[in-house]
């Protein structure tokens, strides 16, 4: 071993044993031979005498770099040598000074390395320089196999390096291609067809292996060749005996199916190719697919069957020849059951999309009706594939049953997997209706007749399977029962299934159920199946969690669709929710609940309830009645509850909250089944009821003052009550609202306002008294909790505290707004109030101009129209609010309508900004109409002159002011802005 | 010469080489594996670590000496030099940079022209990161060379076992081979949130499902 084969030996260890300086000085020591004028003699005379592989990689790694980077700057002499040197290696390998180490016995990675360098010389030398090369080596092929394994190593990597189009090429290395393909195939491609054929036949019961290699490039150039060099009378039978006789080597069978997969695949116009794929005869490959269970060769046979299908498809849809078209067509019928037992039986290449294939045969039918007898056999099979393609894998039964991770990535795989197939399968429903209706129907029965523990999945997809084809279902069709629905639907709600303990099948079932419930609605006697369906141990009394929430979701949309049908069964209905009813007050459950639930919690069989006892059909004494049964008891339970917590210490009380928080969560979703009108004016019984339970809840907020959960729950049920008992719900405000208000939290404040507007929205002025008591604590919290700075920017600036202080922000804003449009503006003048009044001002005034968020900015102009409106009073002997107008003439006037609007960061191009606009020329005309002269004087000697506004435009402006067009105003006044920042350029800059 | 020779352990172990684009999070994803942090060694010239992770099956522990062949140029290094021998291999891309997916194919070309015929897995990192360029739907390469996919999330290790796991049970030639104790890792830089990942939905697009189609199939 002499010091360059150490150290490239060191070069390459990894061991973590050499000495990190050794190592460092051998790397050193090849990269400086690299820069070494002679180092192409270097590595070819290494690479033949080296022992070492390492060694012989590095040489031809080297080598192939070197060429790569500095080929311009080589002698024709060095060029010379390297190609005769490479080509010799290729080609014999017993040109080594001794003679004696055969080249093409290395390893794979070294030949192929070597394939490398020699590609990197076609690269730049083919056809032009080295013209002969292909035709040379094509002598030397005779050899033996070693040689000709090395040829198509070598074409291969042409192939991978430049020609394919897998890989991302350059536009430079896209004409290298062009080039050297063309110079190819007007050179040598026919001989090189010759060689493979001649290979091929003689060598394929002695060597299949390199039959196999000849076979593999034959296929990546096939898309590049005269396609009549193979698609001929002397290779294609020799590729078919390959596929078709037992005996080769799979290998190499499938190497032989995939070259007749790259000749059918070939891009040519549709009639030849149809001529082309006719005389294939493919028929031929069947029964061998039929014949085979899993092996590699099936995998290439199931490719080429279905890549064939795919290509007639094609040709059918291109093909404007009626005769030809029945060619296809007939070729079509005849693959097709074959395609289908592959798609059914067969591990499928991947890269055929079984879903687009199937999509585009089913497209061919839609203008044909009827269907052919074949077509009909064909739609059946289609289904069958779908119903395959859908079922659940057993293995993953149990994990999809108790909803583990596992099962979570497996159902969340399958959904993902489904859409594509479901959608197939609705437009095989409209294409064939009958046929798919016929096929669900045979399903179902067998599912719901032979159910076993065996067979979850099966029955899982043919409930799936018909809840789709519920979706491609018509209205009138879905009311009326067409087709087989009829008998369908019944069949589906009477069914009892073994395997229902299984969670998916419960849920497949109830989701099913629900999407038919439009029969339902029609069909009346229907309606005891379907409740039995959600209350009996199928739907909300399932023993799986995930299946009685679901369930009781799903009833509550059954019963909102139905309720009016259910009037008689109310009773029962009740009964039977009756346990459910009373574990919401069980407090391990309620926890449990809360720990579990996502959006659907236990509060869907109350709001089910609700919809039912709230109808006006039912009698008043019943609705009492059932109101009672249900709200007195949980009432009952909230004071027990908070009776013991004010005796007890509040920290630890977690389970007593989260029973509190499931009952008011339960009576909020069972009071929206009234509505105002009953409650209030034709049955005030249930008013009262309401009136006592709201009394009661509005404790815990005494009780639990701090707990932000109860807080939240007790506010939207406030909100319903606001809404559903009008005006009556006054007497309850002050106490409830001043509990809320107190010590609140930033994000709390905001669910407190959102309350307020809803009040003020609702009852308008009638709030007026309330809310002058309010007012006061609500500006002081927030103007105790705003940042006075306002918000800072940057990094670090986007917390969850700050982005909860600017949601505060800009509900306090709506307010405002909601306060203001809604005649309540003395709200801030009460004496109580007045303390607020100038911060107040001053932060809508500096919102109005400032504010980042375009449509708060609005919302404060607005705000100060409507102030201007109420204050500004002519004539003003005594002025409402002292200070005010001289405010609005001076600052309010100059700062938002003139110099905020001049800023270059006022957009006139984005909409939202236009509108700001539009309520700042608004404001100018309000206050013109107010405050007439004083405003307009103040307005155009002032603050026009200190933007150097030219005479004639101040003119114009106070003219189109006066007038009454303010459309006309808004555009002039556009103008007028852009004119005089286009005077300033930039040099004046305002605020 | 390519496996280490002086951390030789008495039980089972491969070569598995990484590659793939600069930046796709290579170095990252191992280094999650504690005990290969520990023994990890490192060669900034060169431009190769190589870390032992060991992994305990249930047919016993097997190690992977794992070859992060990261920030390599075109030239210069050794290069593919550095799969020789690999047995097994992972090509990373990072799915919030669709470059690094489109260089996929060269880097299996390179991978395969050295190593013949190894298993091979394709990983989509950084799959925390919210606006990814490279859709699940849009990996389709792994197809065509019948390589196994994982979206994976190395800050998060987010279905860090995968890979190996497939590895080991391709070179065990045992497809009920399983990681009988999780490797330590180090923790989790970011939570990845599960559900917003794969946009579980409670069943089959029923009535309230459909805000839940959002990200994999668009």
């Amino acid at each position: 071993m002499d010091d360059l084969e150490k150290a490239i030996i060191i070069s390459f260890d990894e061991s973590g044993t050499i000495d990190h300086e050794l190592k460092s000085r051998a790397v050193s020591y090849c990269q400086q031979l690299k820069e070494s004028p002679s180092i192409c003699r270097v590595c070819v005379e290494r690479v033949l005498c080296t022992k070492f592989v390492q060694v012989q990689f590095w040489c031809l790694q080297t080598l192939e770099e070197f060429l790569h980077l500095r080929y311009s700057s080589m002698s024709p002499e060095e060029k010379l040598y390297v190609r005769e040197s490479v080509m010799s290696m290729a080609c014999d390998g017993r040109v080594g000074e001794k003679g004696s180490i055969r080249f093409l016995d290395a390893p794979s990675f070294i030949k192929n390395k070597l394939a490398q360098v020699l590609v990197t010389l076609i690269y730049f030398e083919y056809p032009m320089i080295w013209s002969s090369l292909f035709v040379d080596f094509l002598q030397h092929l005779n050899k033996g196999a070693a040689v000709i394994d090395m040829f198509c190593r070598v074409l291969n990597a042409l192939d991978d390096e430049v020609i394919s189009l897998d890989y991302p090429r350059n536009a430079e290395e896209v004409v290298v291609a062009g080039r050297i393909k063309d110079g190819m195939r007007q050179q040598c491609i026919p001989q090189i067809v010759r060689a493979w054929y001649d290979i091929v036949s003689l060598y394929k019961n002695s060597n299949p292996d390199v039959c196999t290699c000849v076979l593999d490039s034959l296929r990546r150039c096939i898309s590049w060749i005269d396609i009549g060099l193979i698609a001929n009378n002397a290779f294609v039978p020799m590729l078919f005996e390959l596929v078709l006789v037992e005996g080769p080597p799979e290998q190499l069978r499938g190497a032989a199916a995939n070259c007749v997969l790259a000749i059918v695949s070939k891009r040519m116009d549709p009639q030849s190719k149809m001529s082309m794929l006719q005389s294939l005869q493919m028929s031929r490959v069947f029964s061998v697919v039929a014949g085979n269970g899993e092996s590699e060769l099936i995998s290439s046979l199931a490719a080429l069957l279905t890549g064939y299908a795919a290509e007639l498809l094609d040709c059918t849809k291109r093909l404007d020849s009626e005769e030809i078209k029945g060619i296809s067509t007939e070729l079509l019928d005849e693959v097709l059951p074959s395609v289908f037992y592959v798609m059914r039986n067969c591990e499928m290449d991947a890269t055929f999309n079984i879903v687009q294939f199937l999509s585009g045969y089913v497209a061919t039918m839609k203008s044909l009706s009827p269907l052919r007898e074949k077509q009909v056999l064909h739609i059946g099979q289609i289904l069958e594939v779908i119903r395959l393609q859908i079922c659940y894998d057993p293995v993953y039964r149990n994990s999809l049953n108790v909803l583990d991770k596992i099962g979570k990535e497996e159902e969340y795989r399958m959904e993902e997997f489904r859409k594509d197939f479901l959608v197939l399968l609705r437009s095989v429903g409209r294409v064939a209706p009958d046929v798919t209706q016929l096929f669900i129907r045979n399903l179902l029965a067998s599912a719901l007749v032979s159910s076993s523990e065996r067979n979850v999945e099966e029955v899982e997809a043919a409930l799936s399977l018909f809840h789709a084809l519920g979706e491609s279902i018509s209205e009138e069709a879905m009311k009326t029962g067409s087709g087989m629905l009829r008998e369908l639907v019944p069949m589906l709600l009477s069914a009892r299934i073994n395997c229902h303990s299984h969670r998916l099948v419960a849920l497949a079932y109830l989701e099913t159920v629900t999407r038919y419930v439009k029969f339902v609605q029609e069909n009346t006697n229907c309606i005891p199946l379907v409740l039995a369906a959600f209350l009996d141990e199928r739907g909300i009394h399932h023993p799986n969690i995930y299946v009685s929430r679901r369930a009781s979701y799903l009833f509550m949309r059954v019963v909102k669709f139905l309720k009016a049908k259910l009037v008689p069964y109310i009773q029962t209905i009740l009964q039977s929710l009756q346990d459910k009813v009373g574990q919401c007050m069980n407090s391990d459950w309620s926890v449990k609940e809360q720990k579990s639930s996502g959006t659907e919690d236990g509060s869907h069989i109350f709001e089910a309830i609700g919809l039912l006892i709230g109808m006006e059909e039912v009698s008043p004494e019943k609705q009492s009645e059932y109101l009672s049964s249900l709200l007195t008891p949980l009432c009952h339970q909230v004071k027990e509850l908070l009776l013991d917590a004010k005796v007890q210490d509040q920290e630890g009380s977690f389970e007593k909250i989260a029973v509190i928080q499931q009952i008011v969560m339960a009576i909020n979703a069972l009071s929206k089944g009234f509505s105002e009108r009953l409650v209030t004016a034709s049955r005030p019984t249930i008013g009262v009821m309401f009136k006592q339970t709201l009394d009661i809840l509005l404790e815990i907020l005494e009780v639990f003052p701090k707990v932000e959960l109860l807080r939240s729950k007790v506010t939207s049920f406030i909100h319903r009550m606001v809404d559903t008992l009008g005006a009556s719900v006054f007497p309850y405000l002050p106490k409830a609202l001043g509990q809320l208000i107190a010590d609140s939290e930033p994000k709390e404040m905001v669910s407190f306002l959102v309350l307020i507007n809803q009040l003020i929205c609702k009852f308008n002025s009638l709030v007026g008294n309330i809310l002058e008591e309010l007012f006061p604590a609500i500006a002081s919290r927030v103007f105790h909790v705003l940042p006075r700075e306002g918000f800072p920017s940057g990094p670090g600036s986007n917390t969850e505290e700050i982005r909860e202080l600017q949601e505060l922000q800009k509900t306090f804003y709506t307010f405002l707004h909601v306060v203001t449009t809604h005649d309540l503006s003395s709200v801030f003048l009460a004496p109580k109030s007045r303390v607020y009044l100038n911060p107040l001002i001053q932060l809508l005034l500096h919102t109005s101009c400032s504010h980042k968020d375009i449509l708060v900015r609005k919302a404060c102009v607005q705000i100060f129209i409507r102030l201007i409106k109420d204050w500004c009073t002519k004539p003003h002997f005594e002025e409402k609010v002292p200070g005010f107008q001289n405010f609005i003439i001076e600052t309010f006037a100059i700062n938002c309508c003139l110099y905020s609007v001049l800023d270059k960061s006022f957009e006139f191009r984005d909409a939202n900004t236009l509108v700001l606009f539009g309520e700042i020329v608004v404001a100018q005309k309000v206050m013109y109409e107010k405050l007439g002269d004083e405003f307009l004087v103040h307005f155009v000697s002032k603050a026009f002159q200190t933007a150097h506004c030219p005479q004639e435009l101040a003119e114009q402006y106070c003219q189109k002011l006066q007038g009454s067009d303010i459309k006309a105003l808004k555009v002039f006044y556009q103008s007028l802005i852009e004119n005089l920042r286009h005077q300033q350029n930039g040099s004046l800059v305002f605020r | 010469m390519a496996l280490p020779n002086q951390q030789t352990v008495e039980y089972p172990s491969f070569k598995l080489v990484i590659v793939g684009d600069g930046g796709t999070g290579k170095t990252t994803f191992v280094k999650r594996h504690l005990t290969g942090e520990f023994e990890k060694k490192y060669e900034p010239t060169i431009g190769v670590e190589v870390h032992p992770l060991d992994f305990f099956t249930n047919c016993g522990p097997i190690r992977f000496y794992c070859w992060d062949t990261a920030g390599q140029e075109k030239f210069g290094g050794l290069r593919d030099g550095y799969y020789i021998h690999g047995q097994c291999a992972i090509i990373m891309f990072d799915v919030t940079a669709r470059l690094t997916y489109k260089n996929v194919p060269t880097w299996h070309r390179d991978l395969c022209r050295v190593c013949e015929n190894i298993p091979i897995v394709l990983c989509g990192n950084k799959v925390d990161v919210k606006n990814r360029q490279v859709k699940a739907k849009q990996v389709t390469f792994h197809r065509k060379k019948n390589l196994q996919y994982y979206e994976i999330s190395a800050k998060s290790n987010y279905n860090f076992e995968k890979p190996f796991l497939y590895l080991a049970r391709k070179l065990a030639g045992d497809p009920n081979l399983h990681f009988v104790e999780s490797p330590a890792l180090a923790p989790p830089e970011v939570q990845i949130d599960v559900a917003a990942q794969q946009q579980y939905a409670p069943f089959i697009s029923g009535f309230s499902c459909h805000c839940f189609l959002t990200y994999s199939c668009k």
